[in-house]
């Protein structure tokens, strides 16, 4: 077992990365050694990068120990980029965690100063004496390299500024030059945040924070009553909307509801969150309360606004939208769903069920004519009501190839007093495979009335026995 | 004297809200509205149509008759069946009255209504899934049927009283299986007020349910019924062969009740019921059947059984 990470106290005492645990202790016999837990040191991470979504919505995560904030154009908010600084670092102080931070015209630069340097604020032209004493590692370049250039005695940045750029780039490869510019900020180095921007979003910070649904709900409605204008300048209605909570002790939920057609109205979102709620209502502990509250819209769309006509009835799709909007939220996104059909002749695949994406697909679907022509509809007689699976059952047939004449479904027996068929379905092969057994299918009746739809899969004299299912059940 | 009047004036007042509640019109009875209701129902609109309900009238009279006038658009009628493997008929039976709804809307010039069956995933997963093409050939037409397959059957009520508090369906199916303890009289009593107040006519198709107190309008209990064999063009009738469903239907709660039944027949083409005479075989099957396990299933996958071992013998007196 090896040391993987070390606190303030540790590093002080002396210990190394990668050392045994065995020799720690022999150092130091008291020290603490917990088994390291990537999976939780990730998810930690995770959640102050949604915490730090607090100073800029661009936050990228770097590697296992780190963050990048891409502040440009959020610092004045919080005061500049001094106070800005002060804030994120006394906040996560009073969290409990240690950290160390930068801030500088470019993302190198902000990561070797806060690793291995002094923390703080940065101007642009103090770069190359803050970064000249500063150790090869502080470059982000991989061991074996700071190793090479060690045994060559360029141990400190210092040493390859002023030095020639050719024979390096030569020696070491392009890398070496690449991690150097982009730390004295010579060169672009994207950040790709996390989680894509929202393109708009309003958000309210509370002095006093809030615990119950109807004030989360206001507060929701407030906002969205101020994101209102700005998607009416756009002409959008937004598809998706996130609501993000911070609660006090830095845990950060989000809670996205969709929308089943282009929405502006404030009181039909905070209608759309007041049946998320209710759908996570367990899993959002609202502990001491919630101090910011942001909405914001990930996903627009074009919104037509229609005028009432003088015909009297009203637009039908919305109040369905509206209807099929609070299902969805508060039954998820598969809770709805619209038969269709397609050109398929094994019948569980003629038809099936699709979830209700758009209410638009409602009006679609009356435009745009049935693929499968009535006189196809006609010809074949299908059962109002069809198993998912076929049932076995066990069936008495008179004559090999016939309808059966008796069967047992569900343990009890059906004496059949009238068949209809076969109609033999055969399986399609570019799906089934070419050796799939074909289908027989009968439409029977028993002593009593009740109509259903067996049919036998394979046939007698062929490689396997056939076997009798029941596939639906007809009105 | 004076105080009689009062008296009969409340008791005339009292029977009034009793038949607005019942949905019925008291013969003789002078209209005195009263200010407020103390039940919340919602009062009918003066001068706005004579019979006060709206109904769909299904052109049978004696079914027209069992319905008051025809199948309720506004309010929660009940279809029970009593066994899964009838749920067939019963499914037919609800999908041939939605689609009487969908063809009433259609006359008047609306197309757009389209039909939400809600099916509680058990009832579905018992007796099948509603199917697509089955339907559209028996007449529904699908291009307006929205389904909901909810878990539990909270959730199925929930999403029934939503849509019902949304003008947007020109009917709703609410398939639950079974009695539920989560649907009994109170939660019946409140979709059948909600489906009144939306205008909207709310099936409750219960799948193998017992008979259960509820404030349905009617409860129709629906079996399946030999079919009628198809027609030939000669105008014979082609032997052996299985025409448009039959459905035996008996009114189990209604003010004017019928116990032996109806025997109809849905003609998906031309979308409306036809009264039948029953089948004499069927008549006479239908008391005794022929085979015993018609009712209850046998207990194990085989008929017969494993005899039980020994004989069961009673031990002597003790004292």
């Amino acid at each position: 077992m090896r040391l993987v990470a070390l606190d303030g106290l540790a590093e002080k005492t002396g210990f190394q990365l990668g050392q045994g645990v065995a020799e720690a202790r022999a150092m130091c016999p008291e020290v603490d050694v917990l088994p390291a837990d990537r999976a939780a040191d990730r998810a930690l991470l995770e959640g102050l990068a949604d915490w730090c979504s607090r100073y800029t919505p661009l936050v990228a995560l770097d590697g296992e120990t780190g963050l990048y904030l891409d502040i440009t154009g959020c610092a004045h908010l919080l005061g500049g980029e001094k106070s800005l600084l002060d804030d994120l670092l006394a906040r996560l102080f009073h969290l409990g965690i240690e950290a160390r931070a930068a801030i500088s015209s470019s993302a190198g630069l902000s990561w070797a100063v806060a690793r291995f340097g002094a923390q703080g604020v940065i101007a642009p032209e103090e770069a190359a004496c803050l970064l000249a004493p500063l150790p090869m590692a502080a470059l982000r370049l991989p061991a074996d390299m700071i190793e090479t250039l060690g045994r060559v005695g360029l141990k400190q940045v210092g040493d390859i500024i002023e030095a020639p750029r050719a024979p390096l780039a030569r020696r070491f490869g392009s890398m070496l030059l690449l991690r150097l510019d982009q730390a004295m900020g010579l060169e672009d180095e994207p950040l790709s945040p996390r989680l894509p921007v929202a393109s708009l979003s309003a958000e309210r910070r509370l002095s006093e924070p809030v615990q119950g649904e109807a004030d989360i709900l206001g507060l929701t409605q407030e906002l969205a009553a101020r994101l209102k204008p700005e998607l009416e300048k756009r002409g959008e209605g937004g598809r998706l909307f996130e609501l993000l909570l911070f609660r006090v002790d830095g845990r950060v939920f989000r809670i996205a509801a969709g929308t089943s057609s282009p929405l502006i109205d404030p009181d039909r979102i905070a209608g759309l969150f007041r049946e998320r709620l209710q759908a996570v209502h367990d899993d959002l502990d609202a502990g001491f309360g919630f101090e910011i509250l942001r909405l914001s819209v990930p996903k627009s769309e074009k919104y037509e606004v229609m005028q009432e006509d003088f015909s009297g009835t009203p637009d039908r799709q919305r109040p369905l939208a509206a209807f099929a909007d609070r299902v969805m939220a508060r039954l998820g996104a598969e809770s709805l769903f619209l038969p269709v059909l397609s050109e398929s002749h094994v019948p569980e695949r003629a038809a099936v069920f699709q979830p209700l994406a758009d209410v638009g697909m409602l009006k679609t679907a009356e435009e745009g004519a049935c693929s499968v022509p009535a006189s196809l509809l006609a010809a074949f007689v299908r059962p109002q009501r069809l198993f998912q699976s076929p049932e076995p059952v066990e069936a008495v047939a008179e004559v090999p190839e016939g309808p059966p004449r008796s069967f047992r479904w569900r343990r009890s027996l059906h004496r059949i007093a009238r068949a209809e068929g076969p109609e033999r379905i055969a399986a399609e092969w570019w799906v089934d495979g070419e050796k799939a057994a074909e289908r027989d299918y009968f439409r029977v009746e028993d002593e009593r009335g009740r109509r259903f739809w067996l049919f036998r899969e394979g046939h007698y004299g062929g490689p396997t026995q056939p076997r009798w299912f029941m596939h639906g059940v007809f009105a | 004297m004076a105080e009689n009047a009062v008296q009969r004036e409340t008791v005339l007042s009292l029977r009034e809200t009793i038949a607005q509640i019942e949905n019925r019109r008291l013969a003789g009875v002078v209209k005195t509205v009263k200010a407020a209701d103390p039940a919340g129902f919602r009062r009918r609109q003066e001068g706005t149509q004579s019979s006060g309900r709206k109904v769909l009238p299904l052109g049978i009279p004696e079914l027209d008759a069992i319905l008051e006038g025809g199948l309720p658009l506004e309010g929660m009628t009940e279809i029970r069946n009593s066994e899964t493997r009838d749920a067939g008929a019963a499914a037919g039976f609800a999908t041939a009255l939605s689609a009487l709804c969908q063809q009433a809307r259609q006359q008047k010039g609306d197309p757009a209504a389209p039909v939400l069956w809600i099916s509680q995933s058990l009832a579905s997963t018992e007796a099948g899934l509603p199917y697509g093409l089955g339907l559209k050939a028996y007449g529904l037409d699908i291009r307006s049927l929205i389904l909901s397959l909810p878990r539990t059957v909270k959730d199925a009520l929930w999403i029934a009283e939503t849509a019902l508090s949304v003008s947007a369906f020109c009917a709703v199916i609410l398939e639950i299986r079974g009695n539920p303890a989560s649907l009994a009289l109170s939660e019946s009593r409140r979709l059948h007020v909600r489906a009144r107040a939306g205008r909207i006519p709310l099936l409750l198709l219960r799948q193998s349910g017992h008979e259960e107190a509820s404030s349905a309008f009617v409860r129709l209990h629906i079996e399946p019924a030999p079919a009628r064999e198809r027609p030939l063009p000669d105008g014979s009738m082609l032997c052996g062969s299985i025409g448009h469903p039959v459905f035996h239907v008996i009114a189990e709660k209604s003010r004017s009740p019928a116990p032996v039944g109806l025997f109809l027949e849905w003609n998906p083409h031309d979308r409306r019921f036809y009264p039948v005479e029953p089948l004499p075989a069927a008549a006479a099957a239908d008391p005794q059947p022929a085979h015993s396990v018609a009712g209850l299933s046998a207990s194990s996958g085989r008929p017969g059984g494993a005899e039980p071992l020994g004989h069961l013998l009673a031990f002597p007196r003790a004292s």
